[in-house]
């Protein structure tokens, strides 16, 4: 297995549940802040777990929007602004690589078509398939996103859409390769996701991963009280070139992905040996945070293995929620950031940190790090790993 | 670089279950889009698909197809709703024809997985029990996972479902790059094992849109041919009138020709060169003068080594609609100048459908015939040409030829396009 590639970070953009403003949502993150709330897209007071970290406001208006659900809305909109803030024009060696979660039928859109269906399907284009919208299917199109992205940027080089939960570490690992390979000379990676729609919390309460507690008292990931995550939901997107053209004073990034078949959260001895590919280093660990006693423990272990027993752990996603296929690419940024201000933000909500390695962090703190290490998982066995350096 | 080849391959289509099936079916020059029989779509305004000849799928049909596979774990898949799914059943069959054909043992277990996936489906009996006034009442979720019904439609069960029953325990990639997904996929695989990521890779596409949602949402979106005939296909035919839905599976074991070697497996073909490009113009139609799948081509040449005459035959994405066939034409004759007179080109959709994101899988598996028999696919229905495609398309017959590299093509419905292109192995 070779090493992990590396690329310089240019630009960035997102869209979090505490914001969309890169200073404002790392302000929020350093004050501890949380966005844990009931879920505001939809009634879910009968349900297993009744909160969420939900994206504030709408999509911006857009030509496309009829194309598009929600995440993808975002998707097009921080593409754009971080290929923006690159100062990169589109061009045949601008690549797309997206990563989205959500590649599902989505039952609202459906339901003018599905209300008068029978189990047994019979008769089911006069009862109501053919009311489906012409374009539902374009809608719903795996790549859609990514269609009307590249057509707005002008982005016409190499491309590709991942699925899955840790599809945001399957985009950045697959613009790292095409950056080494020279397919392209500036990938935009743009991972986005939302947990937080009904099917998604039927189906992680289903196993047993969801935080079941009002949201004022949800425990935080690695407390002693932790018991199920907050679902939540993001887009972010940052823009790479290798670092030989990018020049100096920006973030690298590595990243890897990595599925071992098991049925919920992936094996650390999988987690281990992907962090075990990273360059040496990385002082503050941005945790994935599932918020299980014994999935944190694993999880501080598998990171102290490659950063040392006193590396300081902070988590972004216990103050966005778990953010499924965005959550690497929204690490990225959020490193990023703190490598270069030297200051780790606590774990929002923390206060009785469960006994482990690491050091989880109950206030802001400051670090001299010079590297960071984002670790995401999803099910069925499927995880993440980021290295950012300054 | 490492050398990457392929040496195993599994199919599943129209033509049955097996890569024999396939690859007789195109020898005959036999084409096989029909009626639906899967379900009931008489009243639907698109009733012919290129099906896989099985009506719903049991376990009499899983176990007449004699699955290698420890019955616990056939026991977890079915548990797990996968064969209720027809892409995962079809995506598992030809992962293990694939695996069995190239000899892979558990010592190969730590491959690596590429895998194109389609838009997850929506079936009907899922949801129709929690259909309550005009709207899904998610409260009666609760028992759902136990009753094996699948709420949030996995896109990674195809995946999880083929590395279980194999054991596979290297990276897995889900390539859901719509109709170019199936040619990513395989080309993402040939790129992990050339720079040393990978030693092996299983990888391919499996999908299927034929139940009622994929058919009627095709049908509504219009891009399906309002005959439902079994000619509904015809590409490159100047009587096209759109696609033909179709599904399948096919797949691949990829690895470097120097552990192909060392373990004794026969190489069926060398994957040498791929590119990808996106058209940047509309979500909804191909650039017209196919500038961007002239990159995407010439990317995969230059990546080759090779000239446009080393080319000798071009598997085209060739969709029937009237939109893709032209554009397509457009780019291999502007890059193929002069050569594009006597360079044969056919699409295999007239005969098996369009397998969506599986297309670009199954029409790399087609690119095999002409290394394992010197014929090279012809292209059913085509009986009218058209003048606005000045290529030389092949018609229904094969055509007997010898040729030592071939191009494939896949272009997805968004804009983005992959051409892969394989050489006749040592």
């Amino acid at each position: 297995m070779t090493a992990a590639l590396q690329a310089t970070m240019l630009g960035w953009a997102w869209r979090t549940p505490l914001g969309a403003g890169i200073g404002e949502v790392m302000d929020r993150l350093y004050a501890g802040q949380r966005a844990v709330q009931p879920n505001p897209r939809f009634d879910a007071g009968t349900y297993a777990c009744s909160v969420a970290a939900a994206i504030p406001g709408e999509p911006r208006a857009a030509r496309h929007a009829r194309f598009l659900r929600r995440m993808g809305a975002y998707a097009v909109e921080v593409a754009r602004e971080a290929l923006g803030a690159a100062g990169i024009p589109g061009s045949a060696r601008v690549g797309l690589y997206f990563g989205y979660g959500g590649l599902r039928a989505h039952w609202d859109d459906l339901m003018p078509a599905f209300r008068e269906q029978q189990a047994d399907g019979a008769d089911a284009w006069h009862r109501g398939l053919a009311l489906l919208h012409p374009f539902w299917m374009l809608r719903h199109l795996s790549n859609n996103a990514h269609a009307l992205a590249a057509e707005e940027l002008r982005a016409c080089g190499e491309g590709a859409t991942y699925g899955g939960a840790n599809a945001g570490a399957q985009a950045l690992a697959g613009a790292l390769r095409a950056l080494a390979a020279g397919a392209v000379d500036t990938a935009v990676v743009v991972g986005y996701d939302s947990c937080i729609e009904p099917e998604t919390v039927v189906e992680m309460a289903a196993h047993g991963l969801l935080a079941g507690l009002p949201a004022a008292r949800v425990a935080a990931p690695y407390a002693r009280a932790a018991a199920g995550f907050v679902p939540g939901e993001a887009a972010a997107a940052i823009v790479l070139r290798r670092s030989a053209d990018a020049g100096p004073g920006h973030a690298r990034v590595q990243a890897l992905d990595a599925a071992d078949g098991a049925h919920g959260a992936p094996r650390m001895e999988t987690v281990r040996r992907l962090l075990a590919q990273l360059a040496q280093g990385g002082e503050l660990i941005d945790g994935a945070g599932w918020a299980h006693p014994d999935t944190d423990l694993a999880e501080r272990a598998a990171a102290a293995a490659l950063a040392g027993n006193d590396a300081l752990l902070c988590c972004t996603m216990g103050a966005l929620g778990q953010l499924g296929a965005a959550a690497p690419v929204v690490q990225a940024i959020a490193l990023a950031r703190m490598l270069e201000r030297g200051l780790a933000p606590p774990i929002a909500g923390l206060r009785d940190p469960a006994p482990g390695p690491l050091r989880p962090l109950t206030t802001t703190t400051p670090t001299g790090a010079r590297a960071a290490i984002g670790i995401s998982l999803g099910t069925p066995g499927l995880a993440g790993a980021i290295r950012i350096e300054r | 670089m490492k050398r990457v080849v392929i040496t195993g391959v599994g199919v599943v289509s129209a033509f049955g279950v097996g890569a024999a099936a396939f690859y007789d079916g195109l020898a005959h020059g036999r084409a096989a889009v029909g009626p639906i029989r899967s379900f009931d779509a008489h009243a639907f305004p698109v009733r012919v698909a290129g099906e896989v000849p099985v009506g719903a799928i049991d376990s009499a049909w899983i176990a007449a197809h004699g699955l290698p596979v420890d019955g616990a774990v056939l026991a977890a898949c079915a548990a797990s709703g996968a064969w209720r799914d027809r892409k995962v059943v079809f995506g598992l069959l030809a992962a293990l024809e694939a695996w069995r054909h190239a000899g892979c043992t558990a010592d190969d277990a730590p491959a690596a997985l590429s895998l194109a996936l389609g838009l997850e489906q929506a079936f009907l009996d899922d949801f129709a029990p929690f259909v309550a006034h005009g709207a899904i009442d998610w409260r009666g979720e609760a028992a759902a996972p136990a009753s094996g019904i699948r709420i949030r439609s996995d896109v990674d069960l195809a995946a999880r479902v083929i590395a279980r029953a194999l054991g596979l325990t290297g990276m897995t990639y889900a390539n859901a790059s719509a109709c170019a997904a199936g040619g990513l996929a395989v080309a993402h695989a040939a790129s992990l094992v050339e720079r040393g990521a990978a030693d092996i890779v299983l990888c391919g596409g499996a999908d299927s849109m034929v139940n009622p949602l994929g058919i009627g949402g095709m049908a509504r979106l219009g891009a399906a041919s309002p005959r439902s005939a079994a000619d509904a296909c015809r590409p490159f035919d100047s009587r096209r009138d759109g696609l033909a839905v179709g599904e399948g599976a096919a797949m691949f074991v990829v690895e470097s020709e120097e552990r192909a070697r060392r373990r004794g497996a026969r190489p069926l073909a060398r994957i040498v060169g791929h590119g990808s490009t996106q058209d940047a113009y509309r979500v909804t139609a191909p650039r017209p003068d196919g500038m961007a799948a002239r990159r995407a081509m010439a990317q995969a040449l230059r990546m080759a080594d090779l000239a446009p005459p080393g080319i000798g035959y071009v598997n085209a994405h060739g969709t029937g609609t009237p939109l893709n066939d032209v554009a397509e034409a457009r780019a291999i004759r502007d890059l193929f100048g002069a050569h594009a007179d006597v360079l044969p080109v056919s699409s295999i959709k007239g005969a098996v459908g369009h397998l969506m994101a599986a297309a670009g899988a199954i029409e790399l598996a087609a690119c095999l015939l002409p290394f394992e028999r010197d014929l090279l696919p012809g292209t059913a229905n085509n009986v009218h040409k058209d003048p606005q495609c000045a290529i030389d398309v092949i018609g229904p017959a094969p055509r007997a030829a010898r040729v030592d590299h071939v191009l494939c093509n896949s272009f997805g419905f968004g804009g983005q396009n992959a051409s892969v292109i394989l050489g006749r192995p040592a």
